[in-house]
């Protein structure tokens, strides 16, 4: 069954339930390349100075992303496969945060003054697991150590659980310099709730969507997830109709990945709670249907926005880039990761701070670099990190103009990669006309699976590597 | 280690193709020599070697400042950077030098070398040893004509410093004959790989490293120029042909 909106008729994807059935297999999200377990302990302080150093030298030294993890919530969501620390002791929040100020004094002069920092994002965790006062005082650190970019088109945002904050709370959020935010809902279904530990009540939700509209926020995002236990089509179907009546600027819809022996938190899920394969799909083509129907454009990877939303804007003129922190406007920033398990994404290298906060504390205390693993892309690195992100923000790849910035011949360099590519061309998710790869329409439902015809590493795991199947 | 970058620049490669008798074809030195009658036999006979060396690494010196002098080269790859250290042991930097393009000609004249060589990338250099220094002005008249000539080159390359300038000018005189430069080797005026860090052009240009971007972000805004990473893009050269004009004087 295809759904193809009969209000937009043009629009550019498709879900089709057969080949989401048949292309239901692990897979990265590709936030970066190479992912995550590939980075390698001993890459660490050394090579992140030297590196920093040396993208201060380029002659215009890139603008600059910055990501803050704040890793503690008060109550745990049984779905949850994030790095995160139970608490209900606030105390441990200004703890933390002295240490993460400890951090920014440290790393911060590591780069040039002149470089602006465009993008800043609070994520978790819960972010607002902080009072505003003490994000405050994390942003007044950060804007002293960095210089903050001052045109309007800066993206600060942070990730909220409406259950702990208040309509009050974002006005204050909005002062301090957030114009964006992203809330968590996952499913108004009572049942849903309960199944995975996470009252949330319609009406809090809506106030604080609203109060976003009030005080300033630029864009609201709403997540959803799919095939959560208990989950069924009445009841998400009536969460859509209500988060879609509020209207968020962009919505992503999470597919429940149930890995249980990697996180501990989902063994509270009983099985046999869970949808089917089946139903999981039939909840994600309800989704589809119900975003298309209401205007919505599909992003990519999970990700919807309203047509005026910006994403969409530079979706539609070319400008669209992704890094660790999703879908964004702004083009190549290097990003400086802060807190426990942070990623960081300078020049060519990725680094990743210690994902245990004891280990991450004892660095910082000691004005170390919390570093725990890291790389450093070579060229075929680059080369493939740059074709995963053209697939992943156009849906297509330009060949000749990577043929003529790299200096190679495409047919003989990615023959493996062209002949992984072949069943797709016949599923019909792909197309190879001279001169471009090109997702169809239903292949961008699929883009993660076309991105791993081009992921060296897949062929050789490291031990122990395990990824969500791609729906 | 870094790799060298996968991104390429066409350009005409440096070519390897000689022997104990004869001048690789890509020779700096070549036509000089052999317009004088001197192959590379004679040469060795006057105890002067023309030999390859390298790999230098970034980092490398490959002489400092005070070193007797024995040889000039030639630039076979990569970016060499001449500086001296003032006073207060502050670095300044005095030029670089492309392939094709040869250092130590300064050194001719006076016994040591009166500045610092180092590699800003992986360089290969082709020497011309000196032993004799002294003899060697008396029988090669010819060869000396052509060295003082490529040294009033390495002179003329300076010009971007004398005068009072705004950075505009600067920044596009020191792009404009970079472009030149290429060019004259057989690489494209108009895509460059900027090996020197900021802090090097900016110092090299009497300015402040923001000063550098700043100019340089304005002209990409302005569509003259693109850059991404360490490659430019000239996209309007006559506009940076304007500016460079008053210290180019040409």
């Amino acid at each position: 069954m295809q759904t193809i909106s009969p209000v937009n008729p043009t629009r550019t994807w498709r879900f089709d339930a057969e080949l989401l059935r048949r292309y239901d297999r692990p897979g990265p999200r590709y936030t970066s390349y190479p992912t995550a377990p590939h980075f390698a302990e001993g890459f660490g302080e050394t090579d992140f100075r030297d590196i920093a150093r040396r993208s201060n030298q380029d002659p215009i030294p890139r603008q600059l992303s910055l990501y803050v993890h704040i890793p503690y919530c008060q109550s745990p969501c049984f779905y949850c496969g994030c790095n995160r620390i139970i608490t209900r002791d606030v105390a441990r929040g200004r703890i933390y945060l002295d240490r993460l100020e400890r951090e920014i004094a440290t790393v911060a002069p590591l780069f040039d003054r002149d470089r602006e920092v465009v993008q800043l994002h609070l994520g978790g965790g819960t972010p607002n697991f902080l009072a505003p006062e003490l994000l405050g005082e994390l942003v007044g650190s950060l804007g002293r150590h960095f210089s903050f970019s001052r045109a309007a088109d800066r993206d600060f945002s942070i990730e909220l659980d409406p259950r702990f904050v208040t309509p009050a709370d974002i006005e204050l959020l909005s002062a301090i310099g957030f114009n964006r935010t992203s809330l968590g809902v996952q499913d108004f279904d009572p049942e849903v709730q309960k199944a995975i530990n996470r009252e949330q009540g319609v009406d809090e939700t809506l106030a604080i969507i609203d109060a976003c509209r009030r005080f300033g926020m630029r864009s609201v995002n709403v997540d959803l997830i799919y095939g959560l236990p208990k989950q069924t089509l009445e009841g998400f179907g009536r969460t859509l109709d209500t988060v879609i009546d509020a209207r968020p600027d962009r919505l992503a819809i999470y597919g429940y990945a149930h890995m249980p022996r990697l996180f501990k938190a989902q063994r509270q899920i009983e099985d046999a709670d869970l949808p089917s394969p089946e139903g999981k799909l039939a909840l994600l083509e309800l989704a589809v249907q119900r975003l298309g129907d209401a205007g919505y454009e599909y992003i990519g990877m999970d990700h919807f926005a309203l047509p005026g939303d910006e994403l969409a804007r530079a979706q539609r003129e070319g400008g669209l880039h992704r890094n660790f922190m999703g879908y964004t406007t702004h083009a190549q920033t290097d990003l400086v990761g802060f807190g426990v398990s942070a990623i960081s994404h300078v020049g060519d290298s990725f680094t990743q701070n210690h994902r245990d906060l004891p280990s991450w504390e004892i660095a910082v205390d000691e004005g170390r670099l919390p570093i725990w693993r890291g790389l450093m892309l070579g060229n075929d690195d680059v080369l493939r990190a740059d074709l995963i992100q053209q697939l992943m923000c156009q849906g297509e790849i330009d060949v000749r103009k990577v043929e003529r910035t790299y200096g190679i011949s495409f047919g003989e360099y990615f023959s493996d990669s062209l002949a992984a590519l072949r069943p797709l061309q016949d599923d019909g998710l792909v197309q190879c006309p001279p001169g471009w790869i090109r997702a169809t329409p239903r292949g961008r439902a699929l883009l993660r699976i076309i991105a791993m015809c081009f992921d060296r590493y897949l062929a050789a795991q490291p031990e122990g590597v395990r990824y969500s199947k791609a729906i | 280690m870094q790799e060298q970058p996968l991104k390429v620049l066409t350009g005409t490669p440096i070519a390897d193709d000689g022997d104990d008798f004869t001048f690789c074809s890509t020779c700096a030195f070549s036509q000089a020599c052999l317009s004088e009658g001197y192959d590379k036999s004679v040469l060795r006979d006057l105890h002067v070697l023309v030999e390859h060396v390298g790999p230098f690494r970034e980092g490398d010196h490959i002489f400092r400042e005070g070193d007797p002098f024995n040889a000039i080269a030639a630039v076979r790859a990569g970016t060499v950077k001449t500086y001296v250290n003032d006073a207060s042991g502050r670095e300044q930097v005095l030029g670089f030098f492309l392939p094709g393009e040869v250092i130590g000609l300064n050194a001719i004249h006076t016994a040591r070398y009166p500045c610092n060589a180092v590699a800003l990338d992986t360089v290969m250099l082709c020497r011309f040893s000196f032993p004799m220094m002294a003899t060697l002005a008396g029988r090669m008249p010819g060869l000396q004509r052509h060295l003082f000539n490529l040294l009033s080159q390495d002179i003329g390359k300076a010009s971007v410093l004398a005068g009072n300038f705004t950075a505009d000018e600067r920044l596009a005189a020191f792009i404009v004959m970079l472009s030149r430069r290429f060019a004259e080797r057989g690489f494209s005026a108009h895509r460059m790989r900027l090996t020197m860090a900021r802090t090097d052009i900016a110092n090299y240009l009497r300015l402040a490293p923001e000063t550098v971007s700043r100019v340089l972000r304005r002209l990409q805004d302005e569509g003259v120029l693109k850059v991404d990473r360490r490659d430019m893009e000239i996209l309007k050269p006559e506009v940076l042909d304007e500016l460079a004009h008053h210290v180019l004087r040409d």
